[in-house]
């Protein structure tokens, strides 16, 4: 369903993704691990077409994103970090609109219903934004992408500073998806959700994919123990890892 | 899709607290700019048809007299207001209104209301047309700059980009929402503005009247749209909505004030207004001297000859038209080719500082407008030629009845040559001379005059538009 094939990305000097192979499937929640820098962020942006990519390319559902953007864009659903909403519309509205811009358009009560099914509370679906907690915010950016009924999510640290309550409330939310067929491509730090709600992993380093793990196969510990054998590898990790196998 | 895009920009437009003030702002002026400006007009229009009216009873009053000193008694010429002047009163303020018609002399017109005004009439009025093209640019930007600008940075535009619309679609539906918007507060304004008109009394040159008034509309929708797409464009180009604004207000500063006065003082350099002590010394001379060198005297001689050859008499007494009258009638037709060179070298410069100015005005959208809307209100120089002009045939066909009835009742003076104090006019006499009456050139030489100015109003809105388009496809998502 997403498909990155020797994907490159550069910043003058700086080579933010030195060739990336990634795919998701379908019913995949996939689980970009790696220190700030690694080319999470970038490879969502290729995938968003927000950037165009130096080399290699980006598919969804075998559509190549920069010669299809609009179509492909129609098959994804994007959920940052901080789910950015117009203050001065109330919920429902905001989730119409968005919802219009992705070509649904639904009834009312239908869109109460999403918002329903996200768990947002019933009296906060026509009060404005502005009010709204990040965790509200989040919610309701996921009913967005529940709305758009995207085949593939494209996800960019979305439990970053949401309390675990609401975190959890967001993997149930995931793991709806996913039953539903989806492909997830995540961003996260969260070690803990990601062996939880992921079925697989894959661990980012320097614009590299330096591991990819199924999370049926490993323990937290095992996560955790990769993870940081990665981060502290420094620059050599592929001597070190030839030493060390 | 482009409707929902709309009704989302008009309504968190209409909901945030900037609407509401510049909107507020916005309306209090233009309606007090409406209502001013009528009252003015009124005003002025009492003013002009009581004076016209006392001038002419003045004229046929004038008590029994040598029908020749009646044309040295004169008359006055008023200029009507312009049928939209309460909205835009033009160069009226600096014009002259009024032109003292005699006999000999062409004169020029007088009575320019900015002499009557206190420093801060430098300002220019409080007009309809001064609050739109000033304001309503403003009120655009201000309602518009955050469009793409605002929404990059808060973030929101990653994600509305991030659901497949279009850019183009992005820009069609923000213009159409921030329109809305404008409309909302200009069109209440102009709705209200011309019920209240319509209870009171319109304008006199009711004839092209809606057709000048559906002409202004389209004029100032054009420059409204030429500001919107700007705003857009830059909206979508800027890094933030911070530069986006003082590039806006920049350009507005530029357009509104800078090329405008630029634009005269450059015209006014290329093509200078004769100083007047030298221009009436060089008239004068022409006079004396005759216009193609040969001084008015030797030239009445020789009409003198060709006088007596036409009705076949060698001496004044026997001529069957009184020769004074005839003589005075030559005199005054050997004056005018010059009035003619040295008025129309004055109108001249005017005129041709009023076209570099609008070649000129290709650089900012607001120098075609003004021109554009003063010419469709009746205010503007052209007009004011025309009425100097009409004023100027007035006076000619003034003068020539008074002289020929002088001619032909006075025959019996030509033995007793040389005393024509003779009260032989009365006011069926100077009924003669029909009251004063402006009619201006109609609305297809104004159209013609300045299909220029429309045109650049149409190049203005086309690369504005092209702009736009431009700047949203090469749109970043993100900041920096």
């Amino acid at each position: 369903m997403l498909q990155a094939i020797d994907l490159r990305k550069s910043y003058g000097d700086n080579q933010a993704l030195k060739g990336l192979d990634l795919t998701v499937e379908g019913g995949d929640i996939y689980c970009l691990l790696g220190a700030n820098g690694a080319g999470k962020t970038t490879t969502i942006s290729l995938f968003l077409n927000f950037i165009q990519p130096d080399g290699g390319t980006a598919t969804v559902c075998g559509l190549d994103v920069t010669e299809k953007p609009l179509e492909t864009k129609k098959m994804l659903a994007y959920i940052p970090e901080q789910v950015m909403l117009y203050g001065n519309l109330s919920a429902l509205e905001n989730l119409r609109y968005f919802s219009q811009l992705g070509g649904h358009d639904y009834s009312q009560e239908k869109y109460r219903a999403f918002l329903q099914r996200v768990g947002l509370q019933r009296e906060a679906v026509d009060r404005r934004v502005k009010t709204f907690s990040k965790g509200m915010r989040q919610k309701v950016g996921v009913a967005i992408a529940l709305a758009k009924q995207a085949k593939a999510l494209l996800l960019d640290e979305p439990t970053a500073g949401l309390d675990p309550k609401a975190s959890n409330e967001f993997s149930e939310l995931l793991l709806k998806l996913k039953a539903d067929g989806a492909a997830i491509l995540m961003a996260t730090h969260d070690l803990f959700r990601a062996k939880e709600t992921g079925t697989r992993i894959g661990i980012m380093k320097e614009g590299r994919l330096v591991e990819e793990l199924s999370t049926d196969e490993v323990s937290h510990a095992d996560v955790e123990q990769i993870y940081l054998r990665h981060m502290h590898a420094g620059g050599h990790y592929l001597q070190e890892d030839e030493q060390t196998a | 899709m482009i409707a929902a895009i709309a009704r989302k920009e008009f309504s968190e437009i209409v909901r945030d607290g900037r609407f509401k003030w510049t909107a507020g702002i916005m309306a209090m002026l233009l309606l007090t700019a409406l209502l001013a400006g009528y009252q003015k007009y009124s005003a002025y229009m009492d003013l002009h048809r009581m004076a016209q009216d006392q001038t002419n009873a003045q004229w046929l009053n004038q008590g029994d007299k040598n029908p020749h000193s009646g044309a040295h008694y004169g008359n006055y010429a008023f200029k009507p207001a312009g049928p939209l002047a309460f909205f835009d009163n033009g160069i009226n303020n600096y014009a002259g209104t009024a032109v003292f018609m005699e006999a000999h002399k062409q004169n020029f017109a007088i009575g320019r209301p900015a002499t009557d005004q206190s420093a801060i009439g430098r300002f220019g009025d409080l007009s309809g047309a001064m609050v739109l093209q000033l304001l309503m640019p403003l009120l655009i930007i201000f309602l518009g700059f955050t469009a793409f600008s605002g929404e990059r940075e808060s973030g929101t535009l990653r994600q509305v980009m991030s659901m497949g619309v279009s850019n183009r679609q992005l820009l069609w539906g923000k213009a159409l929402g921030i329109g809305t918007a404008v409309l909302l507060v200009i069109g209440t304004c102009a709705l209200i503005g011309s019920l209240a008109l319509s209870l009171a009394e319109l304008p006199s040159e009711g004839e092209s009247l809606p057709v000048r008034v559906a002409l202004t509309t389209v004029s100032y929708l054009l420059y409204g749209a030429i500001f919107l797409f700007l705003t857009l464009a830059v909206s979508a180009w800027a890094r933030n909505a911070r530069t986006a604004l003082m590039v806006l207000v920049g350009f507005w500063a530029f357009a509104a004030f800078l090329a405008p006065k630029a634009a005269s003082e450059i015209s006014k350099a290329v093509y200078p207004t004769p100083a007047f002590g030298q221009w009436m010394a060089e008239m004068r001379y022409h006079q004396m001297r005759g216009f193609d060198g040969v001084p008015p005297f030797v030239r009445f001689n020789e009409y003198t000859k060709e006088l007596f050859a036409q009705y076949g008499v060698d001496k004044v007494a026997d001529l069957p038209v009184y020769f004074v009258a005839v003589r005075l009638q030559k005199l005054e037709e050997y004056d005018h080719p010059v009035f003619q060179e040295h008025f129309g070298r004055v109108r001249d410069s005017y005129k041709n500082q009023r076209r570099l100015q609008d070649r000129i005005g290709i650089v900012a959208p607001t120098l075609p407008l003004r021109s554009v809307s003063m010419a469709l209100a009746g205010t503007d120089l052209i007009r004011h030629v025309d009425f100097v002009d009409a004023a100027e045939a007035y006076r000619r066909d003034m003068v020539v009845k008074m002289n020929d009835f002088l001619g032909k009742a006075a025959v019996s003076l030509n033995s007793s040559f040389g005393s024509s104090n003779f009260m032989i006019a009365d006011e069926e006499v100077f009924a003669l001379v029909p009251p004063f009456k402006f009619e201006s050139s109609g609305l297809r030489e104004t159209l013609a005059e300045h299909s220029g100015n429309l045109i650049a109003l149409l190049l203005w809105l086309a690369a504005s538009l092209g702009l736009a388009l431009w700047a949203v496809r090469r749109m970043n998502v993100e900041e920096g």
